[in-house]
C-alpha cells in the first residue's frame, strides 16, 4: 500500500499559477509588445516625418476657380489688382476706374479726378507694379499717373480692402495731339521715366519724358521735367510695344517685325542704343506677340506669334564689360498665339496665355507650375501681389477669380539638382545662396555644391584616416603584445568619444593657425614619416638577431613613439628651410621674392589658399573616423579563427605573410564594413566642418580651400529659416539625403558583417 | 674554424619576410595613440594654466621702440601669453637678420584704460623684464582684469585709508569682503524676491483679465516691489560710493567702485601654496559662478547645470523605451527575417548623423508638438510661443531619440548574454515569462544596460549640432530648475557646455580674450565625457570577465 501523499502535495492549487502572476504576465506582454513596436515605429517615423516635410517642394501649383463676376458692357484698357487679390480694378476709356469686390461680387465705377473737366479718351495704360501706379495715355497725346491707393482694414478680424484712387493732371507728351498707342513708366524714386508710343497719320513715334524729384528742406518736392527725348530715330523699324524697367534708366522697344531694341540712358542724360536683337530670329515667323519684364526687371519674357516662349536676361557676356541681353531660358511652345503675359511681384513666375490656354511658368527653373485649358477665352489676366490669386478677364466680360496655391514655386527637381541659369550669371551653374541683400534677390537652392562639399570633406578625411586606422588595426590584431591590448583599445575608444565640438574648436583655434604657417613642414612630415618608418623597419631587420632580440615582437610601436616624435620634430623644423628653397614666389604687394607657401600655392595653381581648409578638416575628422574604422576592422581581424593563422605559420609563412595573405583576405568583408561605417560618420559630421571651414559653398577639389557640407549647411541655416518656407523644406531635404545616405551605407556594412559571421561559422 | 663561420652566418640571418612592413603598421598604431595623447595633452596644457596665477611682468622697452599700449611711456605691464619666433624675419637697417627673432604676446589688462587687452612686443625692442613686487591683480565685474598699484580706499561714509597706512592690507580685505556681501544681498533681492513678484504679476495680468481682485493684488505686489527695489537701490548706492583708487602702470589714477571688485591678489608676492590655493579657488569660481562679459569671464555654472539637467531628462526618457524595445526584440518578437531587419535598422540608426535628429526635433517636437501644446494650453500667451520654441524638454527628447539605438543595442547584447540555463531554470520552476525577465534577465543584464545608458549619456553630453536647433542658447536668463513653481521649467532654453565652446570660440567679440575660457570649458567637457566613457568601459570589462569565467 502506498503511503498517501501529504495533503499539500495533492492540493490542486499547488499546480496552478497565481491569478496575479498570470495577469501581470499578460499585462507586461501587452505593454512590452506595444511599447517595443511603438519605439521601433517611432524610430522609423523620423524618416516618414522628414519625408512628409520635404514632399511639398515637389508639388505643382494648384489653381481652382473661386467665382466669376459679370462686368458691365464696356471696353477696358487695363486690369490691375491689389496685393490680396480682393479688389481688382479695370480702367475704362473715359477715365473711370471700375473696382470689383471679391467678397460681394459687386462692381463699382469710381471716377478719377484728373483735375481737368475736358473729356479725354484713354487709349493706353500701363501699371508699374512696384510703385502701384498706373500711367495712362490719351487719344490726344496726353498722359497722367493714377494711384489706386489701396488700404487694408481689418473689420472684425476679416481684412477688407478699400481703394481711393487719385491722379495727377493730364500733361502733354511727345508729338502734340498724337494718339498714344502704348505707354510705359519706370520709377526709381528719385527719377521717373514715362515713354509713349504714338501714332499720327500712320507714322509711329516714340518719345520719352524724364521727371526728377526736387529735394527741398521741406521734404518731398514736386516732380520736374528733367528732359524730353525723341527716340524714334534710335529704333529701327515700326515699334509696336515699349517697356521701361522700374529703375527708369532704359527703354526696350519691340517692332512689328520682331526686333527688340534696348536703349540705355547714360549718366549725361542721353539715350544710347545698347543692343538690338531678334529673339525669334531663327523661326519662320519672328514676330513678337507679347513681351514684358520679369520681376526684378533684369529679364525680358517674349512670346512669339507662333506660341514660342523665351526669356532673355541681362548679363555680362564672357569677356564683355557691358550688360547685354542674351537668351537664358526656353519654354515649351503654346498651341495658340499668346495674347497676355503677366508677372508677379513675389517671384520669377509669369502667366502666359491666349484664347483658352493658360500657363503659369517659373522663369528660373523653366518649370511649368500649372497649365490648363480654361472653359472661356481669356483676354487679360493678373496675378495678385501676394501670389495667391489669379484673375482672368474673358471675352464675354466676365471676371474670373482663381485661387493659386503654390507655396514653393522656386523649388522642384531642376532647382534642387539641375544646372540653372540664374539672372545676371553668364552661364548655367549649380549654386547655393539662400539669402541676399535686396528685395528682388533670388534664392538659389541647388544642393549639388553641398553634396560636392560633403564628398570633398569625406574624401580628405578618409585619405588621412584610412591608412592610419587600418595599419593600427592590423598591428593591434596581429602583432601587438596581448598584454598591451588592454591599453590600446580603451584609448582608441576614448578617441571615439571626443565630442566633435571639441575637435572642431581645436581645428579652428589651434590646428588651423599652426598648419597655416607650416604647410611645407607638414608636407615633409607626411611624406617623410612613412618612408622613414619603412626604412627604419628595413634597417632593423638587417641587424643581427643579437640586437633584434632586445625588442620583443608586439612592442615595436612603443619603440616607434620616440622615433616618430624625434623625426617628426626634425622634419617639422626643416619646413622653413624647405619652403625657402621650394616655394619661392613674388609677393603681389611688394614685388619682392618671398618664400611663403601661402602665396606660392595661389600663384602656381591659381587656386585659393584659406586658413580654414580641407586639410584641417581632413585631419580633425580623422579623430572622429579613425577609432570607428579601427574598432570594427580590428574586431574583424581578431575574429579570424586562430587555426587558419597557426596553419599558415606552420607552413613557414612569416607573420606579415600570414597577416596579409590569410587574415586580411578572410576579414576583408569586415574591414570593408568598417570603412563604410567610417565613411558614414564622415559624411554626417557637423561641428568639425562648421567650425574648421569657411562654409563657402564652392565646387573645387582644392585641398587648401574650404567647403560647405550638407550637415554644416543645416546647422548654419536652419536656426534662421522661417517655418515651412522653401528654405526650411530644402534643409529638411538635405537632412533626408543625409539620412538615406548614411542609412544605406550602414546597412550595406551591416549586411557585409553578418555575411562575414556566417562565413566564420563554417570555417 | 668552420664552426665560427657557421655561427656568423646564423647570426646574420635576415629577418622574416615583410618585417619592415610590420614596422610600418606599428607606425600606424603609434600615430593613432600619439594623436589621442597629443590632443588630450593640448587641451590639458592649455586648460590647466588658465587657473594658475601667472607672474606679472614689467617690460622696459629700449628708447625709441614703439609701445603698443597707449600712454605707457617705455614700459608695459602684464602677464606673458606666449613667446614665439617671428615668421617673417626682422631685418635691421642694413638688411641683415637681427639676432633676436622672438616676439612676446602680453596680456596687459586694464581694458578700460588702454582700449586693448593684448600687446605684441618684439624681443629686439626689450631692454629688460622685471617682476614688480607690489603690483596688484584686481578682478573686476567689467573690463576684466586690472593691473595696478592701490593708492587708497574711500569708504561709503567718506573715510579714507591710504595705501601707506599700516592697516591697509586688512582694510582692503575687509572692503572687498563687504562689497561681496552686499552684492550677494542685492542678488537675492533682485533675482529671487523681485523675480517672484514679477512672475506673480505676469500671471495676474494674463489670467486676471483686469478683474477687481486682480487689480488689488497687483497694487499690493507693486508696493512690495517698490519697497524691495528701494532696498536694492540703497545697497547699490553704497556699492558705487565706496571706491578703491589705484594707479595703472602707465601712471594714471583710476578709481573702481566697490561693487565692481570681485577679488585681488599680489601676483608676484605669492608663495607656492598661496598660488595653489588661488588655483583651487579659481577652479571653484569657474565651476560655480555665472558668466560675465559676454561669457569670456566668470564661470560656467549655468552651462554645467543645463548640461546636467538635459542629460538627466534624456536618460529618463531613453531608459524605459530603450529597454522595452530591446526586451521586445529579444524575448517577445518572433525571431525571423523581420526582426533581423529591424535589428540592423536600429543598429544603423546609431550611425545616422546627429544633425538629422536635430532637424527632426525642430520639425516634430518644436513646431508640431510644441505648436499644438501652445494652441491647447498656452493660447493666452500667443503669439509668444511657450513650448512652440526650442526648450530643454525638446532638446532632451531629441537626444533621447538619437541615443535610443545605443541603449537598445547594449540592452539586447546584455539580454542575449544571459545564459539560457538561467532563463530555462526559472521557467522550469514555474515562473511566468515576465517573472523570469523581471527577476532573472533584467538583474543579470543590468550592468550591460547601465553601460548602454552611460554611453548614451556621454554622447548626449558632448553633442552640440542637434541642440543648436532645439533650444540651446549662449546666455540663458534663468536656470531650468529653480525655486519658482513648478520648479522644473521644461520649456526654458538652457546653456550647454558644448555649445558654450562653440559660441565662445566662434561668436565671441574678442576671441583672443575668450581663449582661456574656451580651453577651460573644453577641459571640463573632455573630463566629463572621458570619465563617463571610462565608466562604461570599466563596467563592460568587468562583465566580460564575469561571463568568461562562466558562473553557468
Amino acid at each position: 500500500m502506498a503511503t498517501p501523499l501529504p495533503s499539500h502535495a495533492t492540493d490542486r492549487k499547488r499546480f496552478e499559477t497565481g491569478v496575479w502572476t498570470l495577469w501581470t504576465d499578460r499585462l507586461m506582454t501587452v505593454v512590452i509588445k506595444f511599447g517595443g513596436a511603438m519605439v521601433i515605429t517611432a524610430v522609423f517615423g523620423i524618416f516618414l516625418f522628414i519625408l512628409f516635410q520635404v514632399f511639398p517642394l515637389f508639388l505643382a501649383a494648384r489653381v481652382t476657380e473661386l467665382k466669376s463676376v459679370p462686368l458691365p458692357d464696356a471696353k477696358f484698357t487695363i486690369l490691375g489688382v491689389d496685393e490680396w487679390g480682393a479688389k481688382p480694378f479695370l480702367v475704362k476709356p473715359d477715365g473711370k476706374m471700375l473696382f470689383v469686390d471679391f467678397a460681394t461680387g459687386k462692381e463699382s465705377a469710381v471716377p478719377v479726378d484728373f483735375g481737368d473737366s475736358a473729356p479725354h479718351e484713354i487709349t493706353a495704360a500701363a501699371i508699374n507694379k512696384r510703385e502701384q501706379k498706373i500711367a495712362v495715355g490719351t487719344a490726344d497725346g496726353k498722359y497722367a499717373l493714377v494711384s489706386p491707393d489701396y488700404k487694408s482694414v481689418a473689420v472684425d478680424g476679416v481684412p477688407s480692402v478699400s481703394a481711393s484712387p487719385s491722379a495727377s493732371a493730364f500733361k502733354d507728351i511727345g508729338v502734340p495731339g498724337a494718339k498714344v498707342l502704348d505707354i510705359a513708366y519706370g520709377d526709381s524714386g528719385a527719377q521717373k521715366l514715362v515713354v509713349v508710343l504714338q501714332e499720327m497719320d500712320g507714322k509711329k513715334s516714340v518719345s520719352a519724358l524724364q521727371l526728377k524729384r526736387k529735394h527741398s528742406l521741406l521734404g518731398k518736392g514736386a516732380d520736374e521735367i528733367a528732359g524730353t527725348f525723341d527716340l524714334t530715330a534710335l529704333i529701327p523699324g515700326r515699334p509696336d510695344n515699349i517697356l521701361v524697367p522700374s529703375t527708369g534708366d532704359g527703354v526696350v522697344a519691340t517692332t512689328e517685325d520682331g526686333t527688340v531694341t534696348y536703349l540705355g540712358l547714360d549718366p549725361e542724360g542721353k539715350f544710347q542704343p545698347l543692343q538690338s536683337f531678334r529673339p525669334f530670329g531663327d523661326l519662320g515667323d519672328a514676330r513678337i506677340a507679347v513681351a514684358d519684364f520679369l520681376f526684378g526687371d533684369v529679364s525680358l519674357i517674349f512670346g512669339a506669334v507662333g506660341g514660342e516662349n523665351r526669356v532673355f536676361s541681362l548679363f555680362y557676356p564672357k569677356g564683355g564689360s557691358v550688360r547685354l541681353f542674351g537668351q537664358t531660358h526656353e519654354f515649351p511652345k503654346l498651341a495658340c498665339r499668346p495674347t497676355y503675359l503677366v508677372t508677379t511681384l513675389r517671384n520669377k513666375a509669369f502667366l502666359i496665355g491666349g484664347r483658352n490656354e493658360a500657363s503659369l511658368r517659373y522663369a528660373t527653373t523653366e518649370a511649368i507650375r500649372w497649365q490648363a485649358d480654361l472653359p472661356f477665352t481669356a483676354t487679360n489676366a493678373v496675378i495678385s501681389g501676394k501670389y495667391a490669386r489669379i484673375l482672368f478677364l474673358d471675352d464675354e466680360r466676365r471676371l474670373h477669380f482663381f485661387a493659386l496655391d503654390d507655396p514653393h514655386p522656386d523649388s522642384g527637381w531642376k532647382a534642387l539638382f539641375g544646372k540653372i541659369w540664374y539672372e545676371g550669371a553668364s552661364e548655367k551653374k549649380w549654386e547655393w545662396q539662400s539669402t541676399g541683400g535686396s528685395d528682388d534677390f533670388e534664392p538659389k537652392y541647388s544642393l549639388i555644391p553641398l553634396i560636392f562639399g560633403t564628398m570633398k570633406g569625406t574624401l580628405y578625411a578618409m585619405i588621412f584616416a584610412v591608412p592610419i586606422a587600418l595599419l593600427a588595426a592590423l598591428y593591434t590584431s596581429q602583432f601587438l603584445d596581448p598584454r598591451l591590448r588592454g591599453i590600446v583599445k580603451p584609448t582608441m575608444e576614448i578617441m571615439a568619444s571626443l565630442p566633435s565640438v571639441v575637435l572642431g574648436f581645436l581645428a579652428a583655434i589651434y590646428i588651423a593657425p599652426l598648419i597655416e604657417r607650416q604647410i611645407p613642414s607638414l608636407l615633409l612630415v607626411t611624406v617623410g614619416l612613412p618612408i622613414a618608418a619603412a626604412a627604419f623597419g628595413w634597417f632593423w631587420s638587417e641587424l643581427p638577431i643579437q640586437l633584434r632580440k632586445f625588442i620583443r615582437p608586439g612592442t615595436e610601436w612603443l619603440v616607434f613613439i620616440p622615433i616618430l616624435l624625434g623625426l617628426g620634430w626634425i622634419l617639422w623644423s626643416l619646413g622653413p628651410a624647405f619652403e625657402s628653397v621650394a616655394f619661392v614666389t613674388t609677393d603681389p604687394g611688394t614685388g619682392k621674392k618671398v618664400a611663403d607657401f601661402r602665396y606660392w600655392w595661389p600663384a602656381v595653381t591659381g587656386a585659393s589658399f584659406d586658413q580654414r581648409n580641407s586639410l584641417v578638416v581632413g585631419f580633425m575628422m580623422g579623430f572622429a573616423v579613425i577609432p570607428i574604422i579601427f574598432t570594427i576592422a580590428e574586431d574583424a581581424l581578431s575574429n579570424v579563427p586562430g587555426a587558419l593563422k597557426t596553419a599558415s605559420m606552420a607552413c613557414g609563412a612569416s607573420r606579415w605573410q600570414t597577416a596579409m595573405r590569410i587574415v586580411v583576405p578572410t576579414a576583408s568583408a569586415g574591414i570593408f564594413s568598417g570603412l563604410m561605417i567610417g565613411l558614414g560618420r564622415a559624411v554626417g559630421e557637423t561641428m568639425i566642418v562648421v567650425m574648421a571651414t569657411g562654409n563657402t559653398p564652392i565646387m573645387e577639389w582644392n585641398i587648401f580651400s574650404g567647403m560647405r557640407t550638407l550637415s554644416a549647411n543645416i546647422a548654419v541655416e536652419l536656426p534662421e529659416a522661417p517655418h515651412a518656407s522653401t528654405l526650411y523644406r530644402t534643409l529638411f531635404l538635405g537632412a533626408l539625403l543625409l539620412f538615406l545616405l548614411t542609412f544605406a551605407i550602414n546597412t550595406l556594412a551591416e549586411i557585409l558583417r553578418q555575411h562575414l559571421r556566417e562565413k566564420y561559422k563554417t570555417v | 674554424m668552420s664552426s665560427a663561420h657557421h655561427d656568423d652566418s646564423l647570426t646574420r640571418t635576415h629577418a622574416a619576410h615583410g618585417e619592415p612592413l610590420v614596422w610600418l603598421s606599428a607606425m600606424g598604431l603609434a600615430l593613432g595613440m600619439l594623436m589621442v595623447v597629443g590632443l588630450l595633452g593640448v587641451i590639458v596644457s592649455h586648460g590647466i594654466p588658465v587657473f594658475w596665477p601667472s607672474p606679472v611682468l614689467e617690460v622696459t622697452l629700449k628708447p625709441g621702440a614703439k609701445n603698443p599700449v597707449p600712454g605707457g611711456g617705455n614700459t608695459l605691464t602684464g602677464t606673458l601669453v606666449q613667446q614665439r619666433s617671428k615668421r617673417a624675419p626682422v631685418l635691421d637697417a642694413d638688411g641683415h637678420r637681427q639676432a633676436d627673432q622672438t616676439e612676446y604676446q602680453l596680456f596687459v589688462g586694464n581694458k578700460d584704460a588702454y582700449g586693448v587687452n593684448f600687446a605684441f612686443v618684439d624681443g629686439a625692442d626689450v631692454e629688460k623684464i622685471e617682476e614688480p613686487k607690489d603690483i596688484y591683480v584686481i578682478e573686476r565685474m567689467e573690463y576684466g582684469i586690472a593691473f595696478g598699484f592701490p593708492e587708497r580706499i574711500t569708504l561709503a561714509d567718506g573715510r579714507t585709508v591710504a595705501a601707506s597706512d599700516p592697516g591697509f592690507a586688512d582694510a582692503l580685505a575687509e572692503f572687498v569682503a563687504e562689497a561681496s556681501r552686499r552684492r550677494n544681498e542685492i542678488g537675492t533681492i533682485e533675482k529671487r524676491d523681485i523675480g517672484r513678484i514679477n512672475a506673480s504679476l505676469n500671471n495676474l495680468k494674463l489670467k486676471g483679465r483686469g478683474s477687481e481682485e486682480s487689480k488689488i493684488e497687483i497694487a499690493a505686489l507693486d508696493e512690495r516691489y517698490n519697497k524691495l527695489a528701494a532696498e536694492a537701490r540703497a545697497l547699490r548706492a553704497v556699492q558705487q560710493s565706496a571706491t578703491l583708487t589705484y594707479k595703472v602702470p602707465n601712471g594714471k589714477e583710476r578709481s573702481l567702485a566697490a561693487g565692481d571688485i570681485i577679488g585681488y591678489y599680489q601676483a608676484n608676492r605669492l608663495g607656492f601654496f598661496q598660488k595653489a590655493g588661488l588655483f583651487l579657488h579659481n577652479i571653484w569660481s569657474f565651476l560655480s559662478q555665472d558668466p560675465r562679459e559676454a561669457n569670456t569671464e566668470g564661470g560656467v555654472f549655468p552651462a554645467i547645470f543645463g548640461t546636467f539637467v538635459m542629460t538627466m531628462l534624456m536618460s529618463i526618457a531613453v531608459m524605459p523605451f530603450g529597454v522595452i524595445a530591446a526586451i521586445y526584440l529579444r524575448e517577445y518578437a518572433k525571431q525571423g527575417f523581420f526582426v533581423r531587419a529591424v535589428r540592423i535598422a536600429v543598429n544603423n540608426l546609431a550611425g545616422v548623423p546627429s544633425i538629422v535628429f536635430g532637424v527632426f526635433g525642430l520639425g516634430f517636437f518644436v513646431y508640431f508638438v510644441g505648436g499644438s501644446v501652445d494652441q491647447l494650453l498656452f493660447s493666452d500667451y500667443l503669439p509668444t510661443p511657450t513650448f512652440g520654441t526650442g526648450g530643454i524638454l525638446w532638446a532632451a527628447l531629441t537626444l533621447a531619440l538619437m541615443t535610443v539605438p545605443v541603449v537598445i543595442v547594449a540592452t539586447e547584447e546584455a539580454v542575449a548574454a544571459v545564459p539560457r540555463g538561467m532563463k530555462e531554470g526559472s521557467l522550469a520552476c514555474g515562473a511566468s515569462k515576465w517573472q523570469t525577465i523581471q527577476r532573472i534577465v533584467l538583474p543579470a543584464s543590468l550592468p550591460g544596460i547601465l553601460t548602454g545608458l552611460v554611453l548614451a549619456m556621454a554622447r548626449g553630453a558632448g553633442e552640440v549640432a542637434p541642440l543648436m536647433l532645439v533650444g540651446v542658447v549662449k546666455l540663458a536668463p534663468s536656470l531650468p530648475i529653480d525655486g519658482e513653481f513648478p520648479f522644473l521649467h521644461l520649456e526654458r532654453k538652457f546653456m550647454h557646455l558644448g555649445f558654450h565652446i562653440y559660441d565662445l570660440g566662434f561668436q565671441s567679440p574678442d576671441s583672443e580674450a575668450a581663449k582661456p575660457m574656451v580651453f577651460a570649458t573644453t577641459l571640463l567637457l573632455i573630463i566629463l565625457v572621458v570619465l563617463l566613457n571610462l565608466t562604461a568601459i570599466l563596467i563592460r570589462e568587468r562583465l566580460r570577465k564575469k561571463y568568461s569565467t562562466g558562473a553557468f
